[in-house]
């Protein structure tokens, strides 16, 4: 479903990516992992075409989306819930997740969508009216993560979820991950808790320095020698 | 406790959440009252209805800032065009009436001058976006988009007065009135009021409330707000800025042309008659905080008010010292300005 092939990527000329390939099923859930800088969110930052890629290809579904625009790539059924999560503060629950389905015209989907959506998410549906900006850090997670899915994504990328969280609203977070590769998204996910992620996981990659280092299983990833040594602490 | 987001709690969020602006508020109520009682009804209609106007143009200005990050000071230049196509349009009106009786163009002829100011005025905003800020943003490196912009302004505005004045002539064009009638009069309250300052107040509170509505309720209203609130995450949810941007700086300058348009009886049309408009719109804008539209709204009044009471009081040529005064005391005291500033771009530096 998604290819990535050869992919360099920098900031200004500071190079991130070297020769990044990795690839997503449809269906799968898969983990990008590695180190502080390794280059993680820039990766899921050109997909959504947030950044260029300096050389390289990025493929969605057969088509060539590296040079297109974010908010292109979003129409194309890609949703990026980001580290900062961009959420709109000043407004409502509501409001966010009905601009989340901006791409989608027709009034009735929007709304049949935000159904859907609240019953994934029935916290967010108590908190309907509350300002965005109010909410607890998990609360908003969620509420990003449900803005994502308003788009109707096929695939979404995520991007430290488990960022600034108490352990048990991380499992919340991933649980609901499940939740969403079990509705039929496909989802790749840029962590750095390696143990949770192999735990949730289908395959992963994981990135040092610009470059894929490894990838595998989770299985096959969780009993390798560099990842326990390196991540797992063992 | 739940914030919600209905029209009035809005207003109510913002007056509860900021001590500042209740005091202000309720200070400028009172002020109201004093003027309407000491200076006469007369000054306090004055003041109402310059304010309508100041609210206007604030508007467009606190758009413009809080969607595109400009801090906008060609925004006279659009009043001023407006006024320019209101005159050559009502103009060849106004001769044709003099010497044909015709109740209907009489009525509605001065509407066509404003809307097609308001036509040209969107115009030159979609142009001004697309041929001069779009490419300025591909260029602009980050950080240094704010000054850049703010200089483009400042050309913008010299272009134009400078191309007025070479092609108009500098000399003042304008009408009389638009509707040749009586003043409405409220004798028990010694009220005087033209018909024409009268619908120039009611175009810029329809306007207002139409531009409201448009930003509340629709769905390229929300994309607007949500530009404004955060770029990034519009562009995720799949918002195209660009048209955002454009879209943006079209309805503010059509704004300011209405303004200029509904104002040409008592302003007339010259190439520098945006600048008072332009000033004082930024002293509201500063005043209310950068980017609050609803702030610039209550605050354009709030300006009209101070500026009335100082003219009544202290004398005429004071007008401006006062709103002048209390910007600088904004800035020193609370910078965000009175009702808070929704800014996201001037802080990078």
């Amino acid at each position: 479903m998604l290819q990535l092939k050869n992919l360099d990527a920098s900031y200004g000329f500071l190079q991130v990516l070297w020769d990044i390939s990795l690839h997503v099923d449809e269906g799968e859930f898969v983990g990008l992992i590695g180190p502080n800088g390794a280059g993680k969110s820039t990766t899921l930052k050109s997909i959504i075409g947030l950044l260029t890629p300096k050389d390289g290809e990025i493929l969605f579904e057969g088509q060539s989306i590296g040079p297109l625009p974010a908010y292109q790539v979003t129409r194309m059924g890609i949703s990026y819930i980001s580290e900062a999560l961009n959420l709109f503060t000043d407004m409502s629950v509501r409001d966010n997740l009905l601009l989340g389905a901006y791409s989608i015209k027709d009034k009735q989907t929007q709304l049949e969508t935000l159904d859907f959506v609240f019953g994934l998410f029935p916290r967010l549906k108590e908190r309907e009216g509350q300002l965005a900006g109010t909410m607890s850090g998990g609360e908003r997670k969620m509420l990003a993560i449900a803005r994502g899915m308003m788009a109707k994504p096929r695939l979404m990328l995520v991007d430290e979820p488990s960022l600034g969280l108490a352990p048990h609203l991380v499992t919340d977070v991933f649980n609901s991950l499940r939740k969403l590769q079990k509705a039929g998204v496909t989802i790749l996910m840029v962590e750095q808790r390696v143990n949770a992620t192999l735990e949730v996981a289908d395959r992963a990659y994981v990135l040092e320095n610009g470059r894929v280092a490894l990838q595998g299983t989770s299985d096959e990833l969780t009993a390798h020698e560099h990842v326990r040594s390196a991540y797992i602490g063992v | 406790m739940q914030r919600t987001t209905s029209f009035g709690s809005v207003i109510v969020e913002r007056i509860t959440g900021n001590p500042a602006a209740s005091v202000v508020m309720v200070g400028s109520l009172v002020l109201a009252v004093v003027i309407g009682v000491f200076g006469g009804a007369a000054q306090l209609v004055n003041a109402v209805v310059t304010g309508g106007m100041w609210a206007l143009l604030a508007v467009g200005l606190a758009l413009i800032f809080g969607v595109a990050n400009v801090p906008y000071f060609a925004h006279g230049e659009s009043f001023m065009i407006g006024a320019y196509v209101a005159f050559f349009v009502f103009d060849p009106i106004k001769t044709y009436l003099q010497d044909n009786s015709n109740p209907l163009l009489f009525a509605l002829g001065p509407f066509a001058a404003v809307l097609a100011a308001g036509v040209v005025g969107f115009a030159l905003g979609v142009g001004l976006e697309r041929l001069l800020f779009y490419p300025l943003r591909q260029r602009t490196k980050a950080g240094e988009w704010v000054m850049n912009a703010f200089l483009l302004t400042l050309g913008i505005s010299f272009v134009i007065i400078n191309g007025t004045t070479l092609v108009l002539g500098p000399n003042f064009q304008g009408i009389p009135y638009y509707w040749a009638v009586d003043p409405l009069e409220l004798e028990s309250l010694e009220v005087r009021v033209t018909v024409d300052r009268l619908v120039s107040f009611g175009i810029a509170i329809i306007t207002i409330v139409a531009l409201w509505f448009f930003l509340r309720r629709t769905r390229i209203g929300r994309a607007i707000r949500a530009v404004a609130q955060d770029e990034v995450g519009a562009q995720l949810v799949g918002i195209n800025l660009n048209f955002v941007y454009v879209l943006t700086f079209g309805l503010a300058t059509a704004t300011a042309a209405i303004a200029g348009a509904s104002l040409l009886s008592i302003f007339q049309a010259y190439p520098t008659v945006g600048l008072i408009p332009l000033y004082t719109a930024w002293y509201v804008v500063i005043l209310a905080g950068l980017g609050n539209v609803a702030g610039a709204i209550a605050g354009g009044f709030i300006v009209a008010l101070l500026q009335t009471a100082t003219q009544q009081w202290v004398g005429i040529g004071w007008a401006n010292v006062v709103p002048i005064a209390a910007m600088v005391l904004v800035l020193l005291i609370v910078p965000s300005g009175i009702f808070g500033s929704e800014v996201k771009g001037v802080q990078e530096q």
